[in-house]
């Protein structure tokens, strides 16, 4: 599923004043508009700040709740790093994201540029096929896939996560799109030059959807970033782990140590909120071009 | 290139290349596609082909412990269960919940705001967006600590209005609000951006038009935006109904684990429950299937009605 049609980067046109309507009007309308969007953003923000503030306090000093901390210290972040081994965990989670960001968009790369260069036997099934995987829910198939891990002898391995990532619909029909708005002309210059078919995806449809490739890479490193269900599966100790299991047994193991807590949740979400405030726009982009999931 | 293909001698290319060529190009798409195929084959069309099959047997998992066949039975006993029924309710509750807060509300903002200079428009832009990539773990974890009975940031501000603190993860008839509410918080701001862009795209000709023959703000809303704004308001609805539920489960999980007293679990948390606490392969098995079949019922249904209702304006 795509919201591609529905987006649109904000077109900056200045809204035609309203003839009817004194300035006093538009004035007391834009303030009104500025508080609705304050109050959001102040909803959105503040548990994010709460968490980064609460990390921070020393503590005795844990159930203030005054807006700035008083007396800032780094305890917290020292009893996480004692209670799980959450440098492992970093590294384990940037590993497993970055392989499947890779890996699925080079399958997906393959598989759209089969369906948008040929014509071949079933081709319109096969891509409604890889659409309608969007309609299984993890839920349905979590016990053949675990009972399938469980063969291989992968429980509790980085490998486990990434392999059913290895491929995705979203990256697929995503891609196909933009190469079905590749102008023809130019695979069939490339052609008439000699070129390959392999050597015209990597080097003249390839460095062309650099702008989708972008984003899709950016929506895929999030996403399986923040992936919780299938490692929550296949996790037996820390150190084969990904992050987000790590604040889940932090939260199981000892619930009400909040500083710690929220000092383990925010290394959990820094790597996400460095490339959010470096990327902003793009990643805003990227997620409202391909939908919720 | 070009020299490579002209220093072929050229009767030789002729006669011996075409049938290679021919072959080979019968296959390469197949090639091509075969890496995204096979994953999605092994991830999730034959696992889905083997829950129809074990939704049938009785089986925990242990590789030693003996597969039984037992027919329609599982499906018997999850229907005859209060747990499924109770779960298949509170899907419902989900979903309706969560409709004023991923699309209801977020409509109004993006309509009500809409004329705010761009320049104020792109910060909260970046700022009401936050959440959506916030793992929903985290979110967990920082709710779990604002909304504490004891000491949670939320509980003090209702103390200083003199009311009592809201136990708003352990009382039962709260606790699937609050589970709403965090998967609302999560789209709120995604939904609104959504909403702004397609706002954004509505040709300000045809409001000033509109404005030129006096229509009131209401009715320009109205007669112009909405109807404009419909397949966008459809395309979220139908996410809400087909996801919502599932967005919900890592808060399930992590805050409640479907408590208490089942009061937030869903059809999706009870199949973790079936699976992963109690072992039990088939009756996960059948559940899913039974998940699987209305999820997909659901999906058909709401497909056919956004094709028929959503509104193309080109």
């Amino acid at each position: 599923m795509t919201t591609d049609a529905l987006y649109a980067p904000a077109r900056s046109h200045v809204a035609p004043r309203n003839r009817a309507r004194g300035k006093a009007g538009i004035r007391w309308n834009t303030a009104a508009g500025h508080v609705v969007m304050v109050v959001l953003s102040i909803i959105c923000l503040f548990p994010v700040y709460w968490m980064i503030v609460s990390s921070f306090r020393p503590a005795n000093a844990i159930f203030e709740t005054t807006l700035w901390p008083s007396a800032a210290s780094l305890d917290n972040y020292v009893h996480a790093l004692k209670a799980i081994p959450i440098g492992t965990m970093l590294l384990n989670t940037f590993l497993v994201s970055a392989i499947v960001t890779v890996v699925q968009l080079f399958t997906g790369l393959l598989a759209a540029y089969a369906f948008a260069r040929w014509r071949f036997p079933f081709d319109k099934a096969i891509y409604t096929l890889i659409a309608l995987t969007w309609l299984v829910p993890f839920q349905v198939v979590m016990i053949p896939n675990y009972r399938l891990v469980a063969d291989l002898g992968l429980l509790d391995s980085l490998a486990a996560l990434i392999l059913p990532h290895f491929a995705g619909a979203l990256a697929v029909l995503m891609l196909a799109q933009a190469m079905r708005s590749f102008p023809t002309e130019v695979i069939e210059a490339a052609r008439m030059d000699g070129a390959k078919s392999w050597r015209i995806l990597w080097e003249v449809m390839a460095p062309n959807l650099r702008g989708t490739i972008a984003s899709l890479a950016i929506l895929l490193f999030i996403s399986t970033w923040n992936e919780y269900f299938w490692p929550l599966l296949l996790s037996r100790t820390p150190e084969s782990s990904v992050v987000q299991i790590g604040i889940q047994m932090f939260i199981t193991s000892e619930g009400t140590a909040w500083g710690p807590l929220m000092a383990a949740s925010t290394l959990a979400s820094l790597p996400i909120l460095l490339i959010y405030v470096v990327l902003q726009r793009q990643v805003i982009q990227s997620f409202m071009k391909s939908g919720i999931r | 290139m070009t020299d490579a293909a002209l220093s072929q001698p050229l009767p030789a290319r002729a006669v011996a290349v075409p049938s290679r060529r021919t072959n080979l190009r019968h296959l390469a798409p197949w090639l091509y596609l075969a890496p995204a195929a096979i994953t999605l084959i092994i991830w999730i069309y034959w696992p889905l082909i083997d829950a129809f099959r074990l939704s049938f047997y009785e089986w925990n998992m242990l590789p030693t412990s003996p597969m039984r066949f037992v027919g329609w039975q599982n499906y018997a006993n999850i229907f005859a269960l209060p747990k499924f029924w109770q779960a298949l309710s509170n899907t419902l509750v989900y979903v309706i919940g969560l409709l004023p807060l991923a699309v209801l509300i977020p409509l109004g903002i993006a309509i009500y705001t809409h004329d705010l200079p761009a320049r104020s428009r792109n910060v909260y832009r970046a700022i009401i967006f936050m959440p959506m990539i916030i793992a929903p773990v985290v979110a967990a974890a920082i709710w779990r600590w604002l909304l504490d009975p004891g000491h949670g940031m939320v509980n003090e501000a209702i103390s200083l209005f003199g009311y009592r603190p809201v136990r708003f993860l352990q009382d039962p008839k709260v606790a699937i609000w609050t589970i709403i509410g965090l998967t609302g918080w999560k789209l709120i701001g995604f939904s609104t951006l959504i909403f702004s862009a397609a706002n954004a795209n509505i040709n300000p000709s045809l409001i000033e038009a509109a404005r030129m023959d006096g229509a009131s703000r209401w009715q320009i809303i109205r007669d112009i935006r909405l109807p404009l704004l419909r397949s966008t308001i459809l395309f979220l609805t139908l996410m809400t109904i087909l996801l919502g539920a599932q967005w919900s489960f890592s808060y399930v999980h992590v805050l409640t684990g479907g408590g208490p007293l089942g009061a937030t679990t869903n059809i999706f948390y009870i199949l973790w429950d079936f699976g992963f606490s109690t072992m039990s392969v088939g009756w996960s098995s059948a559940a899913a299937v039974i998940l699987f079949l209305g999820f997909g019922a659901v999906a058909f249904i709401l497909f056919r009605l956004m094709d028929r209702y959503s509104f193309h304006d080109n």
